[in-house]
């Protein structure tokens, strides 16, 4: 009996990495005529990504002309910097937050708070993108978006409330609540004795948490950190609705004006432009782009890996 | 239970979910896909026409996602009828018949606190493709700001009538935002006071409607062939229409109650 429910285990859990394994392999060979055609400029930047797109999607019929062009800098680097920004502000917000929780809140807040914490982080995420583009758009669009600022760019890009700031800002409060639970329960379990007896040599509470309780719930603030970034990438309609639907790169030249200026992660340009799958050049640049967000995903979880590896080494015998 | 009983059990579940999959499908089912343009005056037919004598019984399910997600999807056989909004173009797949059956304006639309009506063809060029960026530069616009423009994604059937009929050859801004329906322009363009798009007649309510070489956007200058932003609504089938596909798509091209329902945002067929 227990060999055969060993048997069947198995099973399943050979059956779910298999499944997986044939989603990665499946997209990224679907995938393969966009990037053959291209090369290492598919990853560049050049031109303007929705015209290039556009074009695919005009394709003639003849499988000989399909058009395969595309450089896409732009959107790579919007993903990148939309999910690096989150990452690090919910990280700092998420790690003060439950040192706060675990240490310092009052039994009462404390009941309250976590929670809600929880619950938040089983809000659905078209909730949150409603919320943005019903509130925060328009609050950002009069109050920080002036005449002049629109004027200064005009020519390159129309500044109309949607943006990368309103993005980052709202996949903060979307991620948080996930990293605030993890981290809690982390610094929850740390042995107790640690912290007795840095409060027996006299140290604060702020600096046992900081020097002891922290140091060694660092592997799971990284793996928290891990399962946020998987969250953050793939999140595709709320930053369609309200970080802008436009394939442009913003610019850091531009000062406070590079926050204001919209932009379109790898998930949101699927989600804009999944009707178009039938056209098949322009479906094939589609599994293109799943592919990257998959192999990005698989790159952050090995890294995330090899980083709580390293870190373990440093704590006693606890990890 | 033993091991023969529980292989005769799952026997049984198998042969039971084969028989009750084919008996689930005796009322007709009517599956439609496509335009978000065609999917409104689509769900009124399809609320009239479980009503009448042929059409009882007929179950109806009506999703959206573009007029090339119901040319993809009526292509592979997975609706019984494919929704589009744009003229079949020739990297469409092959073996399906576009069927008219309503024709519909296309409306240029501004902000009521900007009021502007009166656009020509070289207008309407110069502002979608960014040659004129300032509302100061618009005669007739009550905004002086920068225009934002709200467009659609390149697979939406509506935008493939709005470039083949205004802006050709001229291309649209690059910095224009691309919104993925009639609905989220509307409420873009009700929010932006500097904002201006172009939908479907039916998506106009709390806009003001621009004219196009001097005609208002309305159903009766559509009709009359006098506005020049007309489109025509296509129900797609694969190869002709047979069965309940053809008794539908006749009702509504020959029926005076459909041609009503279509006359009353749209222009009927007849």
């Amino acid at each position: 009996m227990d060999a055969r429910v060993e048997l069947l285990l198995g099973a399943l859990a050979s059956t779910i990495l298999l499944l997986i394994a044939g989603m990665v392999i499946f997209v990224l060979l679907k995938g393969m005529p966009s990037f053959t055609n291209n090369g290492i400029s598919w990853f560049g930047f050049g031109g303007n990504v929705d015209q290039q797109l556009m074009d695919i999607f005009n394709s003639p019929a003849n499988p000989a002309d399909y058009n395969y062009e595309l450089h896409a800098g732009p959107l790579l680097y919007a993903t990148a910097l939309i999910t690096g920004a989150a990452i690090v502000i919910s990280t700092a917000f998420a790690v003060l937050s439950a040192i706060f929780i675990v240490e310092f809140a009052p039994h009462n807040i404390r009941r309250v708070l976590e929670p809600v914490v929880r619950l938040l982080a089983a809000v659905p995420s078209v909730i949150y993108g409603l919320i943005g583009i019903l509130v925060v758009v328009p609050w950002v669009a009069d109050n920080l978006i002036s005449e002049d600022r629109k004027e200064s760019v005009a020519y390159v890009i129309q500044l109309d409330g949607t943006s990368i700031l309103v993005g980052i800002l709202i996949l903060c409060i979307m991620i948080s609540p996930i990293m605030i639970a993890i981290i809690v329960d982390a610094l929850r379990s740390v042995p107790v004795t640690w912290t007795q007896g840095a409060a027996a040599l006299g140290v604060n509470r702020w600096r046992s948490m900081w020097t002891v309780s922290l140091r060694a719930a660092r592997p799971a603030i990284v793996a928290a950190a891990v399962l946020a970034s998987a969250r953050a990438l793939g999140e595709a309609i709320m930053l369609s609705m309200v970080a802008g639907s436009v394939g442009f790169a913003p610019n850091p030249l531009d000062g406070f004006t590079f926050f204001l200026e919209p932009a379109r992660p790898l998930a949101s340009t699927i989600v804009d432009n999944a009707e178009g799958l039938s056209v098949v050049p322009f479906g094939q640049t589609m599994y293109a782009f799943a592919a990257i967000l998959l192999v990005s995903s698989a790159f952050l979880s090995f890294g995330g890996w090899a980083a709580r590896r390293s870190l373990s080494k440093y704590t006693l015998g606890a990890r | 239970m033993n091991k023969t009983k529980f292989s005769l059990a799952w026997l049984l579940a198998t042969v039971m979910a084969l028989v009750a999959i084919p008996a689930g499908a005796q009322a007709a089912t009517i599956t439609l896909s496509g335009s978000t343009s065609v999917a409104p005056l689509a769900t009124l037919w399809a609320q009239k026409y479980v009503k009448t004598k042929q059409g009882k019984g007929t179950k109806f399910k009506i999703l959206q996602g573009g007029s090339d997600v119901g040319i993809s999807d009526i292509s592979r056989g997975r609706v019984t009828i494919g929704m589009s909004s744009r003229d079949p173009k020739p990297s469409d797949p092959g073996g399906i018949t576009f069927n008219r059956v309503a024709k519909d304006a296309i409306c240029l639309v501004t902000n009521p606190a900007n009021g502007v009506s009166g656009f020509d063809q070289a207008l309407v060029q110069n502002i979608f493709s960014g040659k004129i960026r300032s509302w100061s530069q618009v005669p007739g616009a009550k905004e002086q700001g920068t225009i934002d423009l709200f467009v659609r994604t390149p697979a939406s059937g509506t935008q493939d009538a709005f470039d083949k009929i205004f802006m050709s050859p001229e291309k649209i801004f690059s910095g224009a935002s691309q919104k993925a329906s009639n609905g989220l322009v509307q409420q873009s363009v009700q929010r932006d006071k500097a904002g201006i798009g172009y939908v479907s007649e039916a998506f106009t309510d709390g806009l003001t409607i621009g004219s196009y070489k001097g005609v208002p956007c309305s159903l009766r200058n559509a009709k009359s062939g006098q506005y020049g932003g007309v489109r025509s609504f296509y129900f797609v089938t694969l190869g002709t229409a047979t069965g309940s596909a053809k008794k539908f798509i006749d009702w509504t091209r020959n029926n005076k109650a459909a041609l009503k329902i279509a006359a009353s945002e749209w222009v009927p067929f007849k």
